[in-house]
């Protein structure tokens, strides 16, 4: 683990994505502690203020504090997308392997199932479920996992194939291992590391999907302080006060280009050829 | 007279992550123009290293830390990438070990001669045609001119080497490095790629450096033979003297573990009950599909009967379907015909209980391969002892039974060698206690040393244990050694079947003459 460390600290972009990450992770952790103020701490003489010593990054319609909702979104919007990410790899993953381990006609059923679900864009899919189960941080939470597994499975399986005709695994075969074994003991840890590089930038994706959806209503609801929900909010006063709608913006891209990094790096260092 | 390839106390380091790693050290050799030199040495010893370095294409952490190469008059270490482009190929060429990825996928065989001869040789695009034709024709391919129009997949490994020694011998260099060229063929093809090089360089009088493992082949194809060892030649001699007056240690160890068909390993004969009798195993990959036929069952309708304790061979070319049984009687591949054994029929892989599979085991090829990388030593061992019943304090006596350390178990495969990995593999197989033991070419990505202890360690096993072996091999002069009875396969039938003791006679099916004569016992 300390060595993964080092070797993804070689390069700038991957102490980037780690400081950012570590940033995010102090964030989710300290928020609202971190705060000046409290996320729905209205204050009518200061509406639509501009960034300064007051209001670092401004105040919203409401004389909210941008940078205390920012703080305390952040509980909101980032270990939502890792759940989400985390559900979906999953599931993707155990599909993935399992299609490879069976493989002939089961393969092809599973494969060509999952190849229908994956032609319905993950957005369309995600706002499909959201609609059924009903709005709500949760559900969009279950909506992007389950948009996201067949890609999850599609990579894993690539992967999962080539392990499969490995002799260990024909070895466990012959020994008359049951599959729950072979699939779970003998093949998964030989497929994690793609399957880990592919999880950290999807979470980039899960970031803004789900800023999407809170941002088309469906995910959290207001008056929480969710950073997509806060994009939608602000959308209204964009020419009156630009920083409200800059700031959460802001905030998501980084997150997604924090995750993206890491993946770069994390892909770079688990790739046991760069040995230099 | 000046040699045609001059390499002065040469020295070459890698830098690694861990610190900088010796490869050659104080190497100096010298070929005389139509001279062939032999370099022999074990899996890193540094002499595909050293073919690299003539070619002037060392990896970027190598460190030249002295000597000299020179190419008759040519300092190769001088030379800018423009002026190689010049003597690479014109004046050095190389053939690969492995001719599968030597030739580009995506061109046509005619593209790929055609450019070296018109690059190396100032041809126009008809010249070049016509003489690639003649090249083809002179390396016994049949058709040349259908064949430049083929693409790499369409022809056989054994033709694809025949072409790129076409172009190598084509482009008239002073030298020609051959870096294992036979070792990614079969027995019968790389005897015949053998008798096309002699004829060629008694043609051409080109020079040669041949870089193998193989110190029987040797004496084949070399005047002269370098032994190479961690990166030091140990001993030069000539071809026909190294076999019968080695020097060296070394290469008294390497002669000693060169197989032998005359020198028995096993003495004992078998029991008269039949172990395992299969008949009419025919195994077929992929079924028909819509509008394509099923393809050809991958063996015929073989029989086969393992008596307890006995060992049975069974050799044949690539693609004769030897594997194919293993993987039948294994339960990994799906087969049509009857399986008896231990009182019982099975007639699929469905049928195949716990007790046949614990009774039945099997050792792949590629020890790399057949060890789980994400798994610690002891775990792998300790699975069929869980699986089987058994103690999983047992481990360090299985690594025991295979003369490897105790402490072993908690290491992790990579960081083992070759033949220690597979010895792992061996004590998976024995840890089941089985009855059958199936090798698939076991000793056949192992150096000719590492083969000979493998070997040792299967026999003192079978003395232990009891056990029958199913040892299929390409290399007769091994499996002449050890086994009892010896089974000949070709395109998926088994053309002979025979005792060890009529193994030599003269009713000896025709293919079974071919294999033998292409694994000529070494001399001396």
């Amino acid at each position: 683990m300390t060595e993964l460390l080092q070797r993804m600290i070689r390069k700038p972009q991957g102490v980037i994505g780690l400081t950012l990450l570590v940033a995010l992770a102090i964030l989710c952790l300290l928020g609202p502690w971190l705060a000046p103020y409290g996320p729905e701490k209205m204050d009518f003489l200061g509406r639509f203020r501009a960034p300064g010593w007051q209001n670092w990054l401004g105040a919203d319609q409401f004389g909210r504090d941008v940078l205390s909702r920012l703080l305390s979104g952040a509980r909101a919007t980032v270990p939502m997308a890792l759940a989400a990410t985390l559900a979906g790899s999953a599931i993707g993953a155990v599909i993935g392997i399992g299609s490879a381990y069976l493989g002939g006609k089961s393969d092809e059923a599973i494969m060509r199932t999952n190849d229908a679900v994956m032609a319905i864009p993950g957005l369309l899919m995600a706002l499909l479920l959201v609609s059924t189960l009903g709005n709500g941080a949760g559900n969009a939470v279950v909506a992007i996992a389950l948009a996201f597994a067949p890609g999850m499975a599609r990579v894993t399986r690539s992967v999962a194939l080539a392990v499969r005709n490995q002799d260990y695994v024909k070895a466990a075969v012959a020994r008359g291992e049951a599959a729950a074994h072979v699939i779970f003991r003998e093949m998964l840890p030989n497929v994690m590391g793609p399957i880990i590089i592919e999880a950290t930038i999807r979470v980039s994706f899960a970031v803004m999907l789900f800023a999407t959806l809170s941002f088309l209503g469906l995910g959290a609801q207001p008056p929480a302080s969710e950073w997509g929900l806060m994009v939608a909010d602000a959308r209204q006063y964009m020419h009156r006060a630009p920083w409200i709608l800059i700031a959460p913006s802001a905030a998501i891209a980084l997150s997604a280009i924090a995750f993206n990094l890491v993946g770069d790096a994390l892909r770079d260092a688990l790739n046991p050829r760069d040995d230099r | 007279m000046r040699a045609a390839l001059t390499i002065d106390n040469y020295g070459l380091d890698y830098l690694t992550a861990s610190g900088v790693v010796p490869v050659l050290r104080d190497v100096s050799l010298a070929i005389a123009p139509g001279e062939v030199l032999g370099l022999v040495g074990e899996s890193g010893s540094g002499k595909s290293s050293l073919a690299w370095a003539l070619m002037r294409h060392l990896p970027a952490n190598a460190r030249e830390i002295s000597g000299s190469l020179q190419l008759g008059d040519i300092d190769l270490q001088s030379l800018t990438a423009k002026q190689l482009t010049a003597v690479r190929g014109r004046r050095i060429g190389m053939v690969f070990q492995d001719p599968s990825t030597a030739l580009n996928p995506t061109l046509t065989i005619g593209r790929q001669i055609t450019e070296a001869l018109m690059r190396h040789r100032d041809l126009n695009a008809r010249d070049a045609k016509a003489l690639a034709i003649e090249l083809l024709g002179h390396v016994e391919l049949r058709d040349p001119a259908a064949v430049l129009r083929r693409y790499p997949h369409e022809i056989s490994g054994g033709e694809k080497q025949r072409v790129i020694i076409a172009t190598a011998f084509g482009c008239r260099p002073d030298v020609i490095l051959f870096d294992e060229p036979t070792t990614a063929l079969d027995v019968i093809t790389g005897a015949r790629i053998i008798d096309l090089f002699a004829r060629l360089r008694a043609e051409t009088g080109v020079a040669a450096l041949y870089i193998s493992h193989d110190l029987a082949m040797m004496t084949r194809v070399a005047d002269r033979v370098a032994v190479i060892r961690h990166g030091r030649v140990v001993e030069q001699a000539k071809a026909s003297e190294i076999f019968s007056r080695p020097q060296h240690d070394y290469t008294r160890s390497l002669i000693a573990a060169v197989p032998r068909p005359e020198r028995r390993l096993v003495h004992d004969i078998p029991g008269t009950d039949v172990l395992l009798q299969a008949r009419g195993i025919e195994v077929q990959y992929g079924r028909a599909g819509l509008f394509r036929a099923a393809p050809p069952p991958a063996t015929k309708a073989v029989d086969i009967d393992i008596r307890a304790g006995e060992i049975v061979g069974v050799v044949g070319e690539s693609g004769s379907g030897k594997s194919s049984i293993a993987r039948a009687l294994t339960g990994l591949a799906r087969f049509s015909g009857a399986i008896s054994f231990d009182g019982g029929t099975l007639h699929g892989a469905g049928d195949m209980g716990a007790g046949y599979r614990r009774d039945v085991q099997i050792v792949f090829q590629h020890p790399d391969s057949s060890l789980n990388p994400r798994h610690r030593i002891g775990e792998i061992l300790s699975r069929p002892l869980k699986l089987y019943g058994g103690d999983t304090a047992a481990v360090p006596r299985l690594l025991e039974q295979v003369r490897l350390p105790a402490s072993y178990a908690t290491r992790w495969p990579h960081q083992l060698s070759g033949g220690e990995k597979q010895r792992v593999a061996i004590a998976r197989a024995f840890a089941a206690r089985p009855r059958l033991v199936i090798c698939d070419e076991i000793t056949a990505p192992l150096d000719v040393s590492v083969q000979a202890q493998i070997i040792d360690l299967l026999l003192a096993l079978r003395a232990e244990t009891g056990a029958a072996y199913l040892f299929i091999t390409h290399d007769l002069n091994l499996i002449r050694q050890i086994a009892h009875r010896i089974v000949v396969m070709r395109h998926g039938q088994l053309v002979d079947s025979r005792a060890i003791d009529a193994f030599g006679t003269d009713d000896v099916h025709p293919y079974t003459r071919e294999l033998m004569a292409a694994s000529p016992a070494p001399v001396g």
